[in-house]
């Protein structure tokens, strides 16, 4: 009796999602023209024929992110960074019991074949990452992904060689969290780059403001010496993979806390 | 002269591409046979090496070849050539602290066993 309502259950529950996207795909489906908030995006993300109105950026997405819709962004990653700061409230009384030994290479970790290949990966792992948040305004990726596969490296090292390891090098959750704070400090100044400018020079700008827009001249360069930038789009991208590399080694630190009597792996 | 060596080395490719899809095949019909977990580790080996790390060189080897994709085919034939060499790094190093780890910890035990020398108890 039970399989059978199993069963019965199972088959309905596929039915009516089929039924669903039967109905959703001759409703919903977009069609082949582009629509007009799409067309808006493309047309001016980038465009030398445009220039008042233009972001000078290939990549439409990180140019949407950080410049059409910048404070929503700027908002997340505060959001991001109150939670890391509420995560280390939550574990504050926990730091005492991490072990204060030193870190032996004999006794603690997993064995030399992973710890050599994690040695050989470490910075093809940091390239990567540099990779995908400065080249965040030419191809895909951005900020927060490049951040976020760097914060792989510390992760990968707790496992491999143990937390011991990470606080002998000095990577401690109190020099993560001054690094998180220059990285969201770097945003905060990025996105009023362009108003000091104009505050310094007499002219008007907006807070937030990327190129120079109609009644607003000041602006910052699209590229240094023909090496595109995208005005402020490299410099959010930067601090931000900086501010999330940090926020989430913070996370990893606090999660695999080595306990009371841990010795590391063994 | 050029182009028999081209044809070879896109043969190469081809046979390299057809080996790793022969060779996922075999490693998933001894996932599912083998017994116990460290037997099981076996073809998930045999997948990440032969099954990942052979068809992504013959990828390369393929991409050269081929006219086709213009200035890319050297962007792809690097990119798949550099994913095989990490991927033949890390499989192995993977699997080995995933075999160490299960042992250690006493997690699976070795069934049906013919010689634990590590542990005596796990065996059987």
């Amino acid at each position: 009796m039970r399989r059978i309502t199993e069963l019965a259950v199972i088959l309905s529950l596929v039915l009516g999602v089929s039924v669903l996207l039967v109905l959703a795909a001759s409703i919903l489906l977009p069609g082949i023209e582009v629509r007009q908030l799409a067309f808006f995006y493309l047309y001016t993300t980038i465009n030398p024929w445009f220039q008042n109105y233009t972001v000078n950026s290939p990549e439409a997405v990180t140019a949407i992110v950080w410049d059409y819709r910048g404070l929503d962004t700027l908002f997340e990653t505060s959001v991001f960074y109150l939670a890391l700061i509420a995560g280390l409230a939550l574990a504050r009384g926990l730091f005492s019991e991490t072990p204060q030994g030193s870190f032996n290479e004999k006794t603690h970790g997993l064995t030399t074949i992973v710890k050599t290949v994690t040695r050989v990966t470490a910075p093809m792992i940091i390239a990567v990452g540099a990779s995908i948040g400065l080249h965040g305004h030419l191809t895909p990726g951005g900020g927060f992904q490049g951040g976020a596969t760097i914060a792989v490296i510390p992760l990968v090292f707790i496992v491999v060689y143990s937390t011991l390891f990470l606080i002998a090098r000095g990577v401690t959750s109190n020099k993560m969290l001054v690094l998180r704070s220059i990285g969201l400090l770097g945003i905060g100044f990025t996105s009023i780059a362009a108003f000091l400018i104009g505050l310094a020079i007499g002219r008007f700008a907006y807070v937030f403001q990327n190129m120079p827009k109609p009644g607003a001249v000041v602006g910052l360069p699209a590229d240094i010496n023909g090496a595109l930038i995208s005005g402020t789009l490299w410099f959010f991208n930067l601090f931000e993979m900086i501010a999330v590399a940090a926020g989430f080694t913070i996370a990893f630190i606090i999660l695999l806390l080595a306990g009371r009597g841990g010795s590391g792996g063994r | 002269m050029l182009d028999l060596f081209i044809l070879i080395i896109r043969y190469i490719g081809l046979a390299l591409i057809t080996l790793g899809g022969f060779a996922s095949v075999i490693a998933a019909i001894g996932f599912y046979r083998f017994k116990n977990f460290y037997l099981r580790l076996h073809p998930l080996t045999i997948n990440t090496i032969w099954g990942c790390v052979f068809p992504l060189t013959g990828i390369s080897l393929l991409t050269i070849t081929l006219e086709e994709l213009g200035a890319y085919k050297w962007f792809m034939a690097g990119a798949s050539f550099i994913t095989a060499l990490i991927v033949l790094m890390l499989a192995p190093a993977g699997s080995h602290a995933i075999a160490r780890g299960v042992h250690k910890s006493r997690t699976a035990r070795v069934k049906p066993c013919i010689a634990d020398l590590l542990d005596k108890d796990l065996c059987g």
